[in-house]
């Protein structure tokens, strides 16, 4: 099925960045889903792979086992299961994000966005 | 509400966590969902967490409350340790 544990190793190792949501990018339906949605917007990643856990009840239940995590939502960043909500807004607060993002080739609009302070 | 009172939820959570984590500095476990049980914010500062990531330490809290939080519908983690 689709929360089996190759399923869910397939679409994690689909995209450099694989987030594991309710709701959509375009249309998150939680709080912690949006805010994820958020961060990557920040950094100007919007081209990545997002799964509505909500449309996929087998896929729901699969992807906690996969990573023995209880909630949603889930961010892979090359496969690896990085944390939720709240670790994803530490590392984008303590810089870690950046500097994950440049390891998967790519720049975070951040970086631009401060060239362009230092200009002024 | 007042300092000193908590809901059952949140003392019998902190309870779990003390056991779980005998070397914890500090625990505060609030109950976010207005009371109902449903989504809890836990801090927790440990010597347990010294070197660890992020998400270790955090899947260390979800081992320790993994039957309560199949009763919660989310649940928010800060892990943090003491000042050396």
């Amino acid at each position: 099925g689709s929360g089996s544990r190759e399923a869910v190793e397939r679409l994690v190792r689909e995209h450099p960045v694989v987030v594991f949501m309710k709701g959509s990018p375009a249309q998150p339906l939680c709080g912690f889903s949006n805010a994820v949605v958020q961060i990557l917007r920040l950094h100007g990643v919007e081209d990545y792979r997002a799964h509505d856990v909500l449309q996929d009840p087998d896929l729901r239940q699969g992807i906690k086992n996969y990573s023995n995590w209880p909630t949603i939502p889930q961010v892979y960043l090359n496969g690896e299961f990085v944390g939720g909500c709240d670790i994803l807004l530490q590392m984008h607060q303590n810089g870690d994000l950046v500097e994950e993002l440049k390891k998967l080739g790519i720049r975070s609009a951040l970086l631009d966005a401060e060239k362009d302070q230092e200009k002024k | 509400r007042s300092f000193t009172s908590q809901t059952d939820g949140e003392s019998r959570l902190a309870r779990v966590l003390r056991e779980k984590f005998p070397r914890a500095s500090a625990i505060k476990v609030v109950d976010i969902s207005g009371g109902c049980g449903a989504m809890y914010e836990i801090h927790i500062e440990s010597e347990e967490f010294r070197e660890k990531r992020t998400v270790q330490q955090h899947q260390m809290v979800n081992q320790a409350l993994s039957e309560e939080i199949k009763h919660m519908h989310g649940l928010r983690i800060f892990t943090s340790t003491p000042k050396p």
